[in-house]
């Protein structure tokens, strides 16, 4: 089930214009459609292109996600959530977020505590037509930033405070370093089989994040 | 972000009292500890249903032993 819980602006980069997009809680299946139909064909492409030039390990590394699989698993477990942002007609984003406490801060808030409850983006991902690994030309952006904002905003009626973590692919590092302004925390050899580096915003950080207008969600 | 249902808890001193503790120590209201220990809860439950077992490691030791769960 999924329901439409704002709009926001996505940047159409062939005008520079602003284009209204739908936020959404929850993945229904038009949007794994869209994924299927849309985004699988060109990521498909890319690889066959990629490995035909000898440079596979230039594939986007989330390529591999399979996000029908990802709905289905989580979609009956309170500890996790699913968003998706539409536009034009198109599955523009993706992401799934868990809010359970197994996800926990690393970085100290002002009064010194870690171990606090945090919002952790387990999986995030732009459509490939956003993305310049796949098209001369991306679509659109601003999609990743949005996802960021709702994850933010969830951290918050989760009584998180805007608190976000994540794991980042070693693609989106600067992603997230940058653009979103994550504290970087280096690489967690904790983390799974490979040591991916740990990002979390801490509440300061998030208040900071939203007061930039940038990625702000309009309600409905 | 999602719509919420309310509900009267009654709880005995000693649990009220635990769950004010953990409000404290986790930053969080008292809904939100009594949320977050229904998601995990939640997730466990899945997990032995799916035939797997949950497991506690001591972080010095590495003991590992079986938590059991009802």
């Amino acid at each position: 089930m999924s329901s439409l819980i704002g709009t926001v602006k996505l940047r159409e980069t062939a005008t520079n214009a602003g284009v209204v997009a739908e936020v959404y809680d929850g993945v229904d299946q038009s949007h794994l459609a869209n994924w299927q139909t849309k985004w699988k064909p060109i990521i498909e492409a890319t690889r066959l292109r990629l490995e035909q030039q000898g440079a596979k390990s230039a594939l986007p590394q989330s390529s591999h996600w399979e996000w029908d699989k990802k709905a289905a698993h989580f979609q009956n477990l309170l500890a996790y959530r699913m968003f998706v942002v539409v536009c034009q007609g198109d599955t523009q984003g993706l992401m799934a977020v868990a809010t359970d406490p197994r996800h926990r801060t690393r970085v100290a808030d002002d009064k010194g505590r870690t171990g606090l409850g945090l919002a952790y983006v387990d999986y995030l991902e732009s459509a490939p037509w956003n993305r310049p690994e796949h098209v001369a030309q991306p679509r659109f952006r601003g999609v990743g930033s949005i996802l960021i904002a709702t994850a933010v905003q969830l951290s918050l009626d989760e009584s998180f405070k805007g608190r976000v973590g994540l794991h980042s692919l070693p693609q989106s590092e600067d992603f997230y370093r940058t653009n979103i302004g994550m504290a970087d925390l280096g690489p967690d050899n904790t983390y799974a089989n490979f040591p991916l580096r740990y990002f979390e915003m801490t509440e300061i950080a998030a208040r900071a994040f939203i007061q930039g207008g940038k990625n702000e969600i309009e309600s409905q | 972000m999602n719509a919420k249902r309310t509900m009267t808890l009654n709880l005995t001193d000693a649990e009220m009292s635990a769950l004010e503790q953990m409000a404290v120590a986790k930053d969080l209201t008292k809904t939100g500890v009594l949320r977050q220990a229904l998601k995990l809860y939640q997730l466990i439950d899945a997990r032995i249903a799916s035939g797997e077992k949950v497991f506690v490691e001591n972080a010095l030791t590495k003991e590992k032993a079986e938590l059991a769960i009802l």
